[in-house]
């Protein structure tokens, strides 16, 4: 039923002061305007804290020496090492396979890595990674996956996972607009200039280099790659200030790099690798922890959580993986957590990997109503022109329920610093309120009264979140050496790949699991099945 | 005698202050964009001082008795500002044209003030010192006004009254001030009255502010309010004139009680009559149990399960005397049982399966609703559907909203569904339309009704089955979760309608 009347509500007594009166108490009240502003701050308290286990990986590596002995042995055909999506795919396969026969060891008190998700009253809500752009026909792994999830079926992508409309918004003059192109073409140049873009992209994708996975054809070299993607737009006369604010976007929301440091060939890829998809992603209210729970569904009673390992050591053709408080015997193990760390674990590891790490930062924001609000409707992912952070994506989107007034934005920050070391130590020494009051002053360009919206925020901080796809990446010799690996371990982590996203970290991880079954087959075909 | 006249000075500037701070405070609460609003209201009130100041030029003598009235006219017209403009904006078009009158007038008038008083001080003390006092008293008034103002009026008296008690401040300061110039005075009996008056005035106004604030939603609705509530859904109120009874939600009309048995009947006795052996029903939204009150009328039907998401309507319609006499108690039954919770959550975590299904949601206005209009929630709903089942959809004016109508009909038949689609006319709502849909044979009319209808007729059926030239089908698409293509097409749609 329901025809529209003239929507408006009359008033009912008090009023509660918008916030945004603060601003106008100060200019209104001339010579006290000062005194005034002041004493209209602070607003209600917000709860929160610090849920990571930032620093854990530097104890570890630091910690490695003192070993004190095992209290369990255990021989075990494989070891899979980090309990991300690397490893929980590397898991996911051996058991499509039919080799169950392993364990996954995890450092944390929960696996999923970099897709962990977390859960509170409201609902879900992802503690990193959010979602998976609909894997094109050639990225036959994800499709596999996805088929086997029930997100596939019979060619056809499950509703209920796409993300729901409307799927991202932008904040600029004052106000949100649906969508990235209005902005990128309000510009005066910026039509032009867009559609010069979309040209020289369609020309890099019809050459058929940028694919999803890398190892599906990606070049072990490219000229773009000698040249950060700064450089590259400068060169191509690139020069309006929307599309380089998009083109650094893209690298920080992506990468954790600006463009003045990200290698041409990452930075194109973000844009060249997939169709116009219209589709819109996959994602679920937990982000990717919603893939993480399903493969725990499948391989979960293998994984040891609070499992760090502190050492893998050569024993013939085997290895020994130490734990704290067990050691495993393995004919083969898996590598699936970051590669620095491997570095300073793993006895003959092959190269000295130059990799370098972006440093970020995710907050989960409870609101107890929504905030002030002006132009295109909430979206899924929220953005905003100007900003130090990466927007924000609002959690109980994905709902099917009619959201009520509560809900959770998870807010993300990359880390760009001087130098990944510099950008670091602020990160980790940053303390909890200031931390939250950077990320409240930033959403509050576009929600002048979030702060009395906001009950509580929790921090996770990523030291070392992902590798940084500098000029020179795709060619690095540490990374040709470690997956050329013959055993006893082998690596795949996302970093292996020198792009962190979903794909990558699933290859990587499955090609890894390929190789370790093929030493398995090979060692217990030989023993006689 | 000093003391008493920065007194004064600080008082008139708090008051200033407040008039400024309700316009800006009411016109955000009222029109929203708080920015805009307080920033437009800031540069009137300032620009209209200015003007006031220069005008001041203009008066010569009598200037105590001048400046006394000036006071006295602030504080009716200040004090009565929020009044104004609340009764303005329910009752006339003029919102805008009122709220800057009033900002301009007070703000005129203020800036009258300083310049008048300064001239009135001059008289009596250095130059310097009154420039420096009188100044400094005015910004700590300022101060005193926007401290008091969001820490103590708002929330305890409330904008309409907030204003009202500092105009009663004003016109105190004024009666006052009649004493302490009384040497200045020819005489001091007319201000006096006029004080005196303004005060009575503004006292009759402090203490019946809340009823004016009644009176303005009455003028929103026309008719007589006879219950209001904000559930954490919606605002529900319900209006009477004559026998004439009438439910909005968010200000958007539900039903008059005058010919809600047309929209009723029609949705729900074409799907349900010819359903022989239809035992268990499924009622979703329609929390005012008047389709409930159609489906109770067949005799066979012997579990029906509604599921609302809101407490606060189900149980207005269950106990509120006139709706359970207009839904004949219908959410008492001993056959109905009542969920509150999100339909599409509840069909997500439910095993039932159903004979027949009324989906009666609000029209798909925006991203939230329209979830519950996608192939995602038809397919979801095909999976509760027992062998022979029907669903109706309630799908909007196929005249006003055509491609809206018609992309609900493409929505169901993407999920699998066939469909019949019809329409009737609701006098207080226009053109109305509703969807049949299936799994199994085609739609087939009953050829007996219930007893005891008031519209519907057997014979009647066939002709809503029929759409004339200017509602007949147009191409649209699906509406699905990821692209909620209906939400466009009905923004678009009402949007031409209502201009
Ligand atoms: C904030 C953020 C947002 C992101 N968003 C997206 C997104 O939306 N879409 C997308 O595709 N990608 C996103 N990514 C990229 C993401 O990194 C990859 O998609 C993917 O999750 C990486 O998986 P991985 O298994 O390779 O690595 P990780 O997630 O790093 O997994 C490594 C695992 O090893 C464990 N570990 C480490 N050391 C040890 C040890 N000594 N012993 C045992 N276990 C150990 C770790 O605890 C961890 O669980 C995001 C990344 C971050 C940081």
């Amino acid at each position: 039923m329901h025809p529209v009347a003239p929507a408006i509500a009359a008033g009912e007594g008090a009023v509660t002061m918008p916030q945004s009166r603060r601003a106008f108490l100060g200019a209104v009240a001339g010579a006290s305007a000062a005194l005034v502003g002041l004493s209209c701050k602070g607003g209600p308290r917000i709860a929160g804290t610090f849920a990571d286990d930032g620093g854990a990986a530097g104890h570890l590596i630091r910690d490695g020496a003192t070993l004190a002995k095992p209290r369990e042995r255990r021989r075990v055909p494989l070891v899979i090492v980090g309990g991300g999506i690397a490893g929980l795919s590397a898991a996911w396969w051996c058991e499509r396979q039919g080799m169950r026969d392993f364990v996954v060891l995890e450092l944390e008190a929960e696996a999923g890595g970099n897709a962990r998700a977390g859960r509170n009253d409201i609902g879900a809500f992802p503690w990193g990674a959010h979602y998976v752009p609909v894997p094109g026909k050639r990225a036959t792994l994800a499709r596999a996956l996805f088929e086997d999830l029930g997100v596939l079926r019979d060619g056809t992508w499950d509703e209920r996972s796409l993300c729901y409309a409307p799927q991202e918004r932008l904040f600029w003059r004052g106000r949100w607009h649906e969508g990235f192109e209005s902005f990128l073409l309000d510009a005066p140049a910026g039509r032009a200039e867009w559609s010069r873009f979309s040209e020289r992209l369609a020309e890099l994708r019809a050459g058929g280099g940028f694919t999803v996975p890398l190892s599906i054809g990606a070049p072990a070299s490219s000229p773009l790659d000698s040249v950060t993607f700064s450089d590259w737009l400068e060169r191509e006369g690139f020069r309006s200030p929307a599309l380089r604010w998009y083109a650094d976007y893209a690298c920080r929301d992506d990468y954790g790099t600006r463009a003045v440091d990200t290698s041409a060939w990452a930075g194109l890829h973000y844009f060249a690798a997939r169709e116009h998809e219209e589709l819109g992603p996959l994602t679920w209210p937990s982000g990717n922890g919603w893939i993480v729970e399903r493969l725990l569904e499948r391989v979960g009673d293998r994984v040891r959580t609070g499992a760090a390992v502190r050492r893998v050591t050569l024993s013939g053709s085997r290895a020994v993986v130490r734990t704290a408080t067990a050691e495993y015997r393995a004919d083969a193990v898996i590598w699936a957590a970051p590669i620095f760390l491997a570095a300073h674990m793993v006895q003959g590891f092959p190269s000295t990997a130059d990799v370098t790490y972006a440093p970020w930062l995710v907050a989960n924001c409870v609101l107890d109503r929504w905030p002030e609000d002006h132009g295109a409707p909430a979206a899924w992912d929220n953005t905003i022109v100007g900003s130090p952070g990466l927007g924000y994506v609002v959690s109980t989107h994905q709902q099917v329920a009619r959201a009520g007034d509560r809900s959770v934005w998870t807010y993300y920050r990359s880390i760009p610093g001087v130098t990944p070391a510099a950008a670091r130590r602020y990160l980790l020494r940053t303390p909890w309120h200031d931390w939250a009051d950077l990320v409240l002053d930033d959403l509050e360009q576009a929600h002048p009264d979030i702060r009395s919206c906001v009950s509580r925020l929790d921090l996770r901080r990523y030291g070392h979140a992902m590798a940084r796809p500098v000029p020179g990446f795709l060619d690095a010799r540490w990374r040709r050496t470690l997956q050329s690996s013959r055993g006893p371990v082998w690596y795949g982590h996302a970093d292996l790949g020198g792009i962190s996203i979903f794909e990558e970290a699933q290859d990587r991880g499955v090609s890894a699991a390929r190789k370790a079954l093929d030493r398995l087959a090979g060692a217990y075909g030989a023993s006689g099945a | 005698m000093p003391a008493a006249l920065f007194a004064t000075t600080l008082l008139i500037a708090a008051c200033g202050l407040v008039y400024e701070l309700v316009a800006g405070a009411l016109a955000s609460y009222l029109l929203g964009d708080s920015v805009t609003q307080f920033s437009t209201i800031i540069g009137a009130y300032l620009a209209a001082m200015g003007v006031g100041s220069w005008l001041s030029r203009f008066i010569g003598r009598g200037l105590v008795a001048r400046f006394l009235a000036v006071e006295l006219l602030v504080a009716v017209v200040g004090g009565f500002s929020s009044t104004v403009l609340f009764l303005a904006f329910a009752w006339t078009d003029a919102f805008r044209l009122a709220l800057y009158a009033i900002v301009v007038v007070v703000g005129i008038l203020v800036g009258l003030e300083i310049p008048l008083l300064m001239r009135i001080l001059r008289e009596r003390f250095e130059f310097k010192d009154v420039v420096a006092s009188v100044l400094t008293f005015d910004y700590l008034g300022a101060l005193l006004a926007s401290l008091l103002f969001p820490l103590v009026l708002v929330p305890q008296l409330g904008l309409v009254r907030s204003a009202l008690a500092f105009g009663l401040v004003n016109a105190a300061v004024a009666l006052w001030g009649t004493w302490l110039f009384r040497a200045a005075l020819g005489g001091t009996r007319a201000l006096r009255v006029a004080g005196v008056a303004a005060l009575a005035l503004l006292a009759g106004g402090f203490v019946y502010g809340e009823r004016i604030t009644a009176a303005a939603e009455r003028g929103l609705y026309a008719d007589d309010v006879i219950f209001a509530r904000t559930t954490p859904y919606q605002r529900i109120v319900l209006t009477v004139w004559k026998d004439d009874l009438r439910l909005f939600l968010n200000n958007h009309l539900q039903f008059s009680s005058r010919d809600e048995y047309r929209y009723h009947e029609a949705l729900v006795h074409p799907g349900l009559a010819g359903l022989q052996g239809a035992r268990r029903v499924l009622v979703l939204g329609g929390g005012d149990g008047l389709a409930l009150r159609e489906v109770l009328k067949y005799p066979g039907v012997a579990h029906v399960t509604l599921v609302d998401l809101d407490a606060g309507m189900t149980g207005l319609f269950r106990t509120h005397p006139r709706l359970v006499e207009l839904n004949g108690g219908a959410l008492s039954s001993p056959r109905v049982r009542v969920v509150n919770a999100d339909a599409f959550s509840w069909l997500d975590t439910s095993q039932d399966r159903f004979d027949f299904v009324v989906v009666d949601f609000p029209d798909p206005s925006n991203y939230s609703v329209g979830k519950l209009y996608s192939t995602a929630f038809y397919r979801l709903l095909t999976r509760h559907l027992s062998r022979d089942a029907r669903i109706v959809v309630q799908s909007t004016s196929p005249l006003f909203a055509r491609a809206s109508f018609w992309c609900v009909d493409r929505t169901l038949r993407e999920a699998g569904l066939r469909t019949a689609p019809y329409h009737l006319y609701v006098p207080s709502f226009g053109e109305w339309g509703f969807v049949l849909a299936s799994l199994g044979e085609p739609y087939a009319a009953p050829t007996q009704l219930p007893a005891g209808l008031r519209f519907l007729t057997a014979s009647q059926l066939a002709p809503l089955f029929d759409f004339p030239l200017d509602m007949q089908p147009v191409p649209v698409l699906p509406n699905r979760l990821n692209d909620q293509v209906l939400v466009r097409y009905y923004e678009r749609e009402w949007e031409r309608i209502n201009r």
